[in-house]
């Protein structure tokens, strides 16, 4: 990634009072409000079910909006799709990689779908490939790859389109320890490289490693923000994870408490 | 220009991968009803509108064959590339709901019209078959092509179980294609079955070509015409307005 763009005056994302209610009156998002800088590493964690994927799916295309706005990078997700959508790389949750697709195409095809020239997108996808570790199975199948293969494909078809904001919707989900070190390794550098990163994790140590800021989701909203730290010592609780048990109303299960109840019981 | 041509690329290159399921078995197919109906059974039946049976069944199979298979690929691609989620990739990028709708529809379009054309040459090959109308057959077989691409899409976009795509091409498609005239003159229908084929939208098309073809037409070519291109249109303003709205896509 050569080209270091200078940090734009708009934030990476910017949603105001997002609400999304599917057609089953189910309201995935009751009037979120978010802001990502330019060049931060954000963390979104919450419970299952919170929205962190409903909210992800507004901001690129793949749900529309019930009310609300969203921005990235100062263009609106919705009326300006075309300059927002080339902004964002998403790595969704699913490995959804074509079967049919070899590896080489898979990244091609996503370079054109972004207006990406033929010789731009070759020599592309080769640094990719070489990155990711993917080299010898650019003329493979995808369905041939390993799991730990198609999370990497994932990332560099995210990564093809060199977007400004990435997208990773729990990125290390059913990983490897491994892949995960290694994941986390990429993700980082990308970062380092100047990329915004919006990391949705239900691992709170994925979280704390990586993430300068972190917002908790719960039920549909935007309940607490601020740095693992900042979070901590808001909830009164010495760990991010422990804040997020008082979160979610779940504080029983904080090993803080197990590490005291195994205590007691023993005197 | 660039995001149309690389998805429609994926498109071609999906039913590329699998040619003997999506183009031999489609050229299989239709030479065993050139086959049955034209060599083997056609030397009884005789001439229908001064043509020897085989050279009169042909023009129907051509049709058939673009119209199935352009139908077929394009519910199968969607409906596949929805449930695997891969479809996200194509909507999450900056290509517009035109450019997806027309792609998708190009890819069993172009599918239908490779089969059609070697369905063609091989047949000229077996039998002497002329092309009395060549400016009425290409803009037939081209609405046609589209517009059974495009009831595809609307099928693929609409279907949630891969039930939904063999339910419509198996009770809807195959029986309104066959009863429209592809193996058989209309006139020749006693009552009321005559009166019921001018219901079938086929029968219109099926007509058209063969008037392309062999140069007769069981109506008149430009009301035919005028249907098809209403048809076609209309189906792919609703593609586009689906498309549009992201219905059963987006969520």
């Amino acid at each position: 990634m050569t080209s270091s763009s200078a940090p734009s005056p708009a934030p990476a994302l910017q949603i105001a009072d997002l609400v999304k209610r599917y057609p089953t009156g189910t309201e995935a998002l009751k009037g979120v409000s978010l802001e990502i800088p330019d060049g931060e590493f954000f963390g979104l964690l919450g419970p299952n079910g919170a929205g962190k994927s409903t909210l992800i799916h507004c901001s690129t295309g793949l749900a529309s909006p019930t009310s609300g706005s969203i921005e990235i990078f100062g263009h609106d997700a919705v009326s300006d799709y075309r300059e927002a959508r080339e902004a964002v790389g998403l790595a969704p949750q699913d490995l959804n990689i074509d079967w049919f697709l070899t590896v080489e195409e898979t990244l091609d095809f996503h370079g054109g779908y972004f207006g990406m020239g033929k010789k731009d997108r070759k020599e592309r996808v080769s640094e990719l490939l070489a990155t990711f570790s993917l080299e010898e199975k650019r003329n493979n199948r995808t369905r041939e790859l390993s799991g730990g293969m198609k999370r990497r494909l994932i990332l560099a078809r995210a990564l093809m389109h060199r977007p400004k904001l990435l997208i990773l919707d729990e990125p290390t989900a059913g990983v490897d320890v491994e892949l995960r070190l290694e994941l986390w390794h990429y993700v980082r550098e990308i970062n380092e490289e100047g990329t915004t990163i919006l990391l949705t994790t239900h691992y709170l140590e994925e979280a704390e490693q990586l993430c300068s800021r972190i917002a908790f989701i719960n039920g549909g909203e935007i309940v607490d923000q601020g740095s693992s730290a900042e979070l901590a010592q808001r909830f009164g609780v010495g760990s991010l994870e422990d804040a997020y048990l008082e979160l979610v109303g779940r504080k029983e299960l904080s090993r803080a408490h197990v590490g005291a109840d195994e205590a007691e019981a023993g005197a | 220009m660039i995001r149309l041509v690389a998805l429609t690329r994926r498109e071609v290159s999906r039913f590329l991968k699998i040619p003997r399921q999506t183009v031999g078995a489609p050229l299989l197919e239709t030479f065993l009803y050139i086959s049955i109906f034209g060599a083997a059974l056609g030397s009884r039946v005789g001439e229908l509108h001064g043509y020897e049976y085989i050279v009169f069944v042909i023009p129907g199979l051509i049709m058939m064959a673009f119209a199935i298979n352009a139908f077929s690929n394009n519910s199968s691609s969607i409906l596949q590339q929805k449930f695997q989620g891969a479809i996200d990739d194509q909507l999450s990028s900056p290509a517009s709901p035109g450019q997806l709708m027309l792609a998708f529809t190009l890819g069993g379009f172009l599918r239908g019209l490779l089969i059609s054309v070697i369905t063609f040459i091989v047949a000229s090959l077996l039998v002497d078959l002329p092309v009395k109308h060549f400016y009425v057959l290409i803009p037939a077989l081209f609405l046609v092509g589209w517009f059974f691409a495009s009831l595809g899409v609307l099928v693929g976009v609409r279907a949630e179980q891969f039930d939904d795509v063999s339910f419509a091409q198996t009770f809807v498609l195959q029986p309104l294609i066959f009863l429209g005239g592809v193996f058989y003159s209309a006139a020749l229908l006693p009552e009321p079955y005559q009166t019921l084929t001018h219901f079938n939208p086929v029968y219109y098309m099926i007509s058209l070509v063969r008037y392309g073809f062999l140069g007769v037409a069981d109506i008149s070519v430009w009301l035919s015409l005028g249907l098809l291109t209403a048809a076609t249109a209309g189906l792919t303003l609703i593609n586009y307005r689906l498309f549009k709205g992201g219905y059963k896509l987006r969520r």
